[in-house]
């Protein structure tokens, strides 16, 4: 398989997206709405379930699937409401002591006017800073494309695994194109620099562990792919939930603060410590 | 007046800046410039008030005080990790910048300002539109952490096109990475002061150029997420003039005051004194 048509199958418009797996991991999933100043942003679904038996608060990206469904969730693009929404809800996991799974599933957040008005910068700032203080386990995942700080702002967590045909990158291809070539045509190019498939980004130390999907990929069969992240995310959940508090939150800082160290390692690239 | 007095007891430079490269005349209103003149001036028009853009070895010495710069971690190099080839190998951009005297996106030391120690950091847009690498970011973290455990201010210059393509995932990380740090130089109590100048974009205003206990912007600087150019493809939408200027980020609340480069040192000064 190319590396461009691993890029289409993380996009496939047939692929399980968040609500697809909430559903299966948690059929009493209760959605949970808005961030309590202004909206609610519908690309990012929240909401609690019974998973492993235990309350669990469940965040993701959500794309649509018909092109009504899509407009309504803006592609799975967060604008700035969605960040605080998503900071509202770790907020209220903490209090009750939930632990968290997130899902990330966005090209990027929404590169519009009306997002820069709304401060999109330092909502995702903010998120990203917030993250390593949310006192419960978290642990997030990869189903699709993982996108740039939009992906990010989502995607601090004690551990992060991947799908196997999903891709995270630090800007979409035809984004880096667009910034490299000043040519978004060249976005085959630019996936092929990247380095954006899970083997390339478990390689680099950034993701725990690659989900295998189905065979045909995750489009394939929703209910296989959804037992096979359910069983990769609870394996790295249940160690996490007797975890003390501040020693979760010192490894989730190291995890973050070390994640290039096996570049570090390079002997010519200087001492880790100082 | 007390304070408009105090300030004025400050220089507007820490040191002699070194000349810079300089059209012959000024993009902004158009007069024929006077280097020395400008020198003097931080680099702002005297006609027009236009800044000039400074890579970090002049806002060194227009920041700390004269002889007090300890630059540390210097010798920290960023390399190709993922064989990046096209347009330009990654590994001769590198080679060649640090040729020509540039030494990565951000550098980083202690020195003291009105001779109150702080951490500083500077972004230097030469080197990779100071992007944030693997490199700028450890620079960046180290810093913060060392300001948190010692009580010693942040000082913060900014001027960034965002994460560094060059170095893919690894490079969005830095985000995550440099923002764990400024979440525990605030939980210190450390007083963090961004300055965010022309042009701070994507990753690093995403990061820690918008968390500021009090972020200063340069007049006229471009900050946002998303370059215009990008928007514009994106949502084909016509953006209004001076969309994500510094006075447009000012009205909508996401940095504290607009702040002329004439007179930034002294009002750093005087927050120093009033957040010790």
């Amino acid at each position: 398989m190319s590396v461009w048509e691993i890029v289409e199958l993380a996009r496939h418009p047939d692929r399980p997206y968040s609500l697809d797996y909430f559903r299966r991991l948690a059929p009493d999933f209760i959605e949970l709405h808005g961030d309590r100043l202004s909206a609610d942003d519908p690309a990012l679904v929240g909401g609690v379930g019974t998973w492993h038996r235990r309350t669990t608060m469940f965040l993701g990206h959500q794309k649509g699937r018909s092109l009504k469904e899509r407009v309504a969730r803006n592609w799975g693009m967060m604008h700035p409401e969605g960040y605080r929404k998503a900071l509202r809800l770790a907020h209220h996991a903490a209090k009750f002591g939930f632990p968290i799974v997130s899902l990330i599933d966005t090209p990027g957040a929404y590169p519009g006017a009306g997002a820069e008005e709304r401060g999109i910068a330092a909502a995702i700032a903010q998120a990203i800073m917030e993250w390593f203080r949310i006192p419960v386990p978290i642990v997030a995942a990869v189903i699709g494309e993982g996108g740039s700080g939009g992906a990010l702002g989502m995607g601090v967590a004690d551990r992060v695994i991947m799908l196997e045909n999903s891709i995270y990158s630090v800007a979409s291809p035809e984004a880096a194109a667009s910034i490299v070539w000043r040519d978004n045509s060249r976005k085959v190019e630019a996936a092929e620099q990247l380095q954006l498939t899970s083997r390339e980004i478990v390689g680099m130390g950034v993701v725990e562990e690659v989900v295998p999907e189905p065979k045909g990929s995750a489009s394939a069969d929703y209910d296989a792919a959804a037992r096979a992240l359910d069983e990769a995310l609870y394996r790295h959940m249940k160690p996490l939930l007797d975890e003390p508090e501040s020693d979760l939150l010192q490894h989730r800082y190291d995890r973050f603060r070390y994640i290039d160290s096996l570049v570090h390692a390079e002997p010519h690239f200087g001492p880790k410590i100082d | 007046m007390a304070i408009a007095e105090g300030r004025r007891e400050v220089a507007m430079q820490g040191g002699e800046l070194p000349e810079i490269l300089l059209p012959t005349n000024c993009p902004g209103c158009g007069i024929a410039l006077d280097t020395e003149e400008l020198r003097s001036h931080n680099y702002v028009c005297v006609n027009c008030g236009h800044h000039f853009r400074l890579g970090a070895d002049v806002w060194i010495p227009l920041i700390a005080d004269s002889g007090s710069w300890q630059e540390r971690w210097s010798d920290v190099r960023s390399h190709d990790l993922l064989n990046w080839t096209v347009p330009k190998p990654y590994q001769e951009t590198v080679e060649r910048l640090l040729e020509d005297g540039l030494n990565e996106a951000v550098r980083t030391g202690t020195c003291t300002l009105a001779k109150k120690p702080i951490w500083l950091a500077a972004f230097d847009f030469g080197f990779v539109g100071g992007t944030l690498s693997i490199v700028a970011g450890e620079r960046l973290a180290r810093g913060m952490e060392q300001a948190a455990s010692s009580g010693t201010p942040y000082v913060l210059v900014s001027a960034s096109g965002g994460a560094r393509m060059q170095e893919g995932v690894l490079a969005l990380m830095q985000l995550a990475k440099v923002n764990a740090a400024v979440g525990r130089l605030h939980a210190s109590g450390v007083p963090f002061f961004s300055v965010l100048t022309d042009p701070t974009f994507g990753g690093t205003a995403a990061s820690l150029a918008l968390l500021g206990d009090i972020n200063i912007a340069e007049p006229g600087a471009a900050i946002g997420f998303t370059g215009p150019r990008v928007i514009k493809q994106a949502t084909y939408a016509d953006l209004p003039p001076g969309f994500q200027s510094a006075e447009f980020q000012l009205a909508h609340g996401q940095v504290d005051m607009v702040v002329p480069r004439t007179e930034l040192r002294p009002l750093l000064a005087h927050l120093l004194e009033m957040y010790s």
